[in-house]
């Protein structure tokens, strides 16, 4: 990523956190990466003070989203992230244990961007975030809009 | 209201009829006796009647006669001749008919027995006369009137006469009085008897109506008991789903987020096992490098542990192993869940399905398996049914993939699909000549994750329990009947149609 693109992980298990970062930078992505654990910080740091979003505008997001939260489902942050005007572009990966048809198909709907299942086998899971890092270094994030 | 008391009940109504029967026979027999007795009164009033009625018109033909002579001997007109004779012969008749009459009664017949030959007397007496007149002696005749001989005959004849009219008399009171206490008796025993078979109809009546309001109030009260049922039944059925969803969504739950962890566990022990690599290749480096001084490109060559080092890098080895094995095996064990309950919640397509040929398909899949264990699979003839096409491979895939996989050793394998009908049922049994299965496992085998006999072949002890939820979805039912070494056979009944009322769709 050749731009200033920052990295939102919203995960609630630390352990998963520090696995897919320290994957993500093996893969030689070094750009920052702003950890949340639950919904409620994670939301009112994308949507800031009033609610808006609009302390974003202009910045390149990517968000790493978990879907089983301990105050909140990722799909309630998915649908909010996709209806507001100032973080609708910035791609989201949906990032999560859970691989039911339905739910994959549900985000697909809200406007997810990539669902990627994590695999319990830590290579696969490793080999995955690794891709998923080497995608990240190739794909254009647009800037939200100002 | 208890048998017994029905019983009684019933047999109370019959006695009313009985004694209703009874009381209406013995009024009517009463009253044709009493009709009858009446009638027969009636008709002794009539003779008595009679009987005086003859007495006067005797004692009028004895006056006739009488007065017939009177009237010869003072004129000597023929004419009173005629009239003598004539009156002479009625007074026979009569005399003979009051006999007639008076028969039945000895008194009368007494009474009249005096009179007769008194009246005969006179008779005789007056031919006498007539004669004496006629032969121009009437002043002998006028004498014998005037001397009154006979007339103390005559007078005791109307004596007898009158007791006789006074003995009928007596009768006819007697008897009058007789015919009216039998018109009354019939009269008021008709009037009881009507009253008796008024009440007891009155009783029946009550006794039917009560009888019919029991009868409505059990009537609705089976009514109302079978809709409590229903909603009873309903009710249980709606808890056992709920509780059923509930397990469902349990078991998903618990399974998904046991997954989690599971993945941090697998993640940080990966991270040690690198870290292990790491450190070691440090430690046989230095190790090396302490021994011969010549230093050695790091990562060229591996350099090789030694001694002590070695024992504790292979006893790293061995732990990892052991953590990553088993953590391997809980995600299988998760995942088998997950699907389970996720195969719970598919949502049913009801086909026309040839189970022969879905069947045969199997088989064909298996073929290799089976050519392997030198076993033969028959199908014999099977009924088609409606059901999920899918559910029902994976039902006979399953059982036909254990009867391969548990065969006996060296005994080359005989597989039997058979099939039939039975009330609705569609019935299959796969049967084999393997190893079998102990019956205190029988029920054990369709548990999750457990399994039974000798541990030789991979598993995780799914199957049977994926396939006896299956069936049970499909509105089925499931057996076994096997011996340790004598093969097993796995029995199979799904409904031949589909019922709505199979769980197409879960929550």
């Amino acid at each position: 990523m050749s731009q200033p693109v920052t990295i939102i992980m919203i995960e609630d298990d630390e352990g998963h956190a520090r696995l897919i970062e320290r994957n993500i930078r093996r893969s030689g992505i070094n750009n920052e990466i702003v950890p949340f654990t639950n919904g409620t910080a994670a939301l009112s740091y994308l949507f800031g003070g009033d609610g808006s979003g609009i302390d974003h505008g202009g910045r390149a997001l990517l968000i790493l989203l978990d879907l089983n939260l301990p105050d909140m489902t990722g799909i309630d942050i998915l649908r909010r992230v996709k209806e507001n005007k100032y973080l609708k572009c910035a791609p989201v990966v949906v990032l999560t244990t859970t691989d039911d048809s339905q739910e994959i198909k549900r985000c697909y709907e809200l406007g997810c961007n990539v669902y990627i299942t994590k695999p319990v086998n830590y290579e696969s899971f490793a080999n995955a975030i690794r891709q998923l890092g080497l995608f990240f270094s190739v794909i254009q994030v647009p800037r939200s809009a100002p | 209201m208890t048998p017994e008391a029905t019983r009684w009940r019933a047999i109370g109504q019959i006695l009313l009829l009985t004694a209703g029967l009874i009381v209406l026979t013995f009024i009517s027999a009463g009253s044709v006796y009493l009709v009858n007795q009446a009638r027969e009164d009636a008709r002794w009033v009539v003779h008595t009647v009679e009987v005086e009625n003859q007495i006067l018109l005797t004692q009028l033909q004895m006056r006739r006669t009488e007065s017939a002579q009177r009237g010869y001997i003072s004129t000597l007109l023929p004419d009173f001749l005629t009239d003598f004779d004539t009156a002479a012969s009625a007074l026979t008749v009569d005399l003979a008919r009051l006999r007639q009459l008076t028969s039945d009664n000895p008194v009368q017949g007494h009474l009249l027995a005096e009179i007769i030959p008194l009246s005969n007397q006179r008779i005789e007496e007056f031919r006498k006369t007539i004669a004496l007149a006629r032969a121009e002696h009437v002043d002998d005749a006028a004498r014998i009137v005037r001397e009154g001989i006979g007339r103390d005959a005559m007078s005791h004849i109307d004596d007898l006469a009158n007791e006789m009219r006074v003995e009928e008399d007596r009768l006819f009171v007697q008897r009058t009085t007789s015919a009216d206490r039998s018109q009354s008796l019939a009269a008021s025993m008709t009037g009881v008897g009507s009253g008796l078979v008024v009440l007891l109809a009155g009783i029946s009546i009550f006794l039917v109506r009560r009888s019919a309001r029991a009868r409505d109030t059990a009537e609705a009260q089976l009514r109302d008991n079978n809709l409590n049922l229903e909603a009873t039944v309903d009710a249980r059925t709606a808890d056992l789903r709920e509780a059923n969803d509930e397990i469902q969504r349990f078991a998903y739950i618990v399974s998904h987020d046991l997954r989690s962890p599971l993945v941090n566990i697998m993640g940080f022990t990966s991270e040690l096992d690198e870290l292990r690599t790491d450190i070691f290749k440090r430690i046989a480096t230095l190790a090396t490098a302490s021994a011969s001084p010549a230093p050695v490109a790091a990562g060229e060559i591996e350099p090789a542990l030694e001694g002590g080092d070695k024992q504790l890098s292979e006893g790293f080895s061995e732990a990892l192993g052991f953590i990553k094995s088993s953590i391997a095996k809980m995600d299988r064990l998760i995942t088998a869940i997950l699907n389970l309950t996720r195969e719970g919640r598919r949502e049913f397509e009801p086909v026309e399905i040839d189970t022969r040929e879905l069947i045969e398909n199997i088989v064909a899949t298996v073929a290799h398996q089976a050519s392997e264990a030198k076993a033969q699979i028959r199908i014999e003839p099977l009924p088609a049914i409606n059901s999920d096409r899918l559910a029902l491979e994976q039902i006979f895939s399953n059982l036909i993939d254990n009867a391969l996989k548990y065969l006996k050793p060296g005994v080359p394998g005989d597989i039997t699909v058979r099939g039939r009908t039975k009330l609705g049922f569609a019935i299959f049994e796969i049967a084999d000549n393997g190893r079998g299965i102990d019956p205190k496992d029988h029920q054990r085998i369709f548990d999750l994750f457990r399994r039974a006999g000798e541990q030789d072949k991979p598993g995780q002890g799914i199957g049977l329990a994926h396939v006896r939820a299956l069936v049970r979805r499909l509105g089925g039912t499931m057996s076994v009947s096997s011996e340790l070494h004598n093969g097993s056979t796995f029995t199979i009944a799904l409904p031949i149609g589909w019922k709505a009322g199979n769980r197409n769709r879960d929550p």
